[in-house]
């Protein structure tokens, strides 16, 4: 629950798109620049979290990755559901697709807006190279051809 | 929406089915073998015979069925080859009415008098080689043959694997790299290599019999500076992967009439073996537990018909049918496996017992379910359709 005053991107654009640009889920760094804890948030601890940028563990960014709903036996490597879980088990692979970073509860809605105004429609494009053009030549075809 | 099969396809259904009952399936003893020992089992029919059923399907005049009309061919629509194939598929006798690769459909006027109108009469037989020896199927794509131009020609170097069928006069169908800095699938082109040219040599393959007649065997092809002309290259140059885009696709619905006409014989079988066995005093068709392995069969069986007859329906209608044509390979494929499954637990066991046209009927069937990188190409083809709707 990220506080009232959140981060404005235009400072931390060039870095932030950087970061949206490496093949490494973006969730973590994001959230270290969002704005940290609101005043409203429920948890049950004594100590005043206000700011604090920790991750919760909540396990949605894990959830959000089509990366790992491709390849769930990566899940299997740890039973941890947190961000740095995440990088680890996903590293370079990351389609790039943003979607942990609009999942997670500590980044801050000014950024999430920004990746959906200014990031995702890249994204998709790319996303749609990496799944295929319709004008390759399905060569399963020809090899179906030579096997049969 | 209307389910009915044309009157005229029904009528080449039924000539098809005549002529299998009659002509082929009284020819399985002849390719199972007949000794104790299956030792005279054959690949193929001997070649008078085929000449023989090849005179009786002239006269029917349904040689060529799957080829166009401006090619020589009957042109019968994608339907009407699926229902020819459905009941050509229920007999374990290797016998087609005509059947010609897509890929020699992009021949020009004169390689289709050289090459094209031989292979439908069956006087020259084709040697597809695309793939490479010690490669697997998903790595067509780093060719490692070359075809390098030179005096007017190419000249070809390297080693290919073919599992087409070997005969006395062929010709070789090659996809060789012709030029390494453009892009794979534009670099590549197809060459037609006649038999006896020189730096050609072929081994291995054809006249095996007994149990080795089973395993289809892979002819080697081997291209050592051999200069083929460039009057014999097909298609464009470059653009060898891209050759018969238009039919290829109906190939793989036509691939799932086949499971079809498999399963469909396994069914036939299935039923004569539980209508005729009896265990603990009781016909084995009382058992509720055969009859649901039966009801499963026709089940899956009706399942794959409706998918391949709506596919091969949407393909003559003009419609795009990459999908479909995936979905149809998928299940039909996956459904030939199940049916054996459930066949074995009629038949109380594996139909192991060799030289019985369901312990073929199985294995093939077990076989062609093997190949799971080309059933996880499919659902990669279908996936790639459904996410095309993600699209900004």
């Amino acid at each position: 629950m990220p506080l009232r005053e959140q981060r404005d991107v235009k400072e931390i654009e060039g870095v932030l798109n950087r970061i949206l640009s490496t093949a490494s889920p973006p969730v973590a760094r994001c959230r270290l620049l969002s704005s940290g804890f609101g005043e409203s948030y429920a948890l049950n601890v004594e100590q005043d979290i206000r700011g604090h940028k920790e991750c919760l563990g909540c396990g949605n960014c894990i959830d959000a990755c089509p990366f790992l709903f491709r390849e769930p036996s990566r899940r299997d490597k740890t039973e941890q559901r947190t961000s740095m879980a995440l990088e680890t088990i996903v590293g370079a692979d990351c389609d790039e697709c943003d979607a942990c970073v609009l999942a997670c509860p500590q980044v801050d809605t000014t950024i999430k807006n920004y990746v959906v105004n200014h990031r995702m429609i890249e994204v998709m494009s790319k996303l749609e190279q990496r799944i295929g053009d319709e004008d390759e030549p399905d060569l399963d075809l020809l090899v179906e051809e030579a096997l049969s | 929406m209307d389910f009915e099969i044309p009157e005229e396809l029904k009528m080449v259904q039924s000539m098809v089915r005549e002529f299998v009952t009659d002509q082929l399936k009284p020819l399985e003893r002849v390719v199972l073998g007949r000794a104790a020992d299956l030792s005279d089992a054959q690949m193929y029919l001997p070649l008078e015979k085929e000449r023989e059923l090849m005179g009786m399907v002239k006269d029917m005049g349904l040689w060529g069925v799957s080829i166009p009309e401006e090619l020589g061919g009957v042109g019968l629509s994608t339907l009407g080859n699926c229902l020819v194939e459905e009941e050509l598929a229920q007999t374990v006798v290797p016998f087609d009415f005509g059947d010609v690769t897509p890929i020699l459909f992009d021949c020009n006027q004169r390689q289709q008098e050289t090459y094209f109108m031989p292979v439908l009469n069956r006087q020259k037989y084709p040697y597809l080689a695309l793939m490479e020896p010690e490669k697997e199927a998903s790595e067509i794509e780093k060719l490692e043959v070359k075809a390098e131009k030179a005096n007017g020609g190419y000249v070809l170097n390297g080693k290919k694997v073919s599992l087409s069928r070997a005969a006395e006069d062929y010709f070789a169908v090659v996809f060789a790299t012709t030029n390494l800095e453009k892009p794979l699938r534009e670099g590549v082109s197809c060459f037609l290599v006649d038999k006896g040219a020189p730096g050609f040599s072929v081994s291995g393959g054809g006249g095996k019999t007994g149990w080795q007649a089973r395993v289809r065997q892979a002819i080697s092809l081997i291209f050592d500076h051999c200069q083929v002309p460039v009057g014999n290259m097909l298609g464009e140059e470059g653009k060898a992967f891209y050759l018969a885009r238009k039919w290829l696709p109906l190939r793989r619905i036509i691939r799932g009439a086949r499971c079809i006409g498999a399963g469909q014989r396994v069914l036939d079988e299935c039923t004569i073996q539980a209508k005729t066995w009896t265990s603990f005093g009781q016909m084995i068709s009382g058992r509720p537990s055969i009859q649901a392995a039966l009801a499963d069969i026709a089940t899956n069986i009706h399942a794959a018909r409706l998918m391949v007859y709506e596919a091969a329906w949407k393909a003559d209608q003009g419609e795009l049918i990459r999908r479909e044509a995936a979905m149809v390979k998928l299940f039909a494929t996956q459904m030939l496996h199940s049916v054996a499954d459930n066949a074995a637990h009629i038949f109380n066991a594996p139909a192991y017992v060799g030289g019985l046209p369901m312990e073929r009927f199985c294995r093939n069937a077990i076989a062609t379910s093997a190949t799971n990188f080309a059933l996880q190409l499919q659902r990669n083809i279908i996936a790639r359709d459904i996410l095309k709707g993600l699209k900004v």
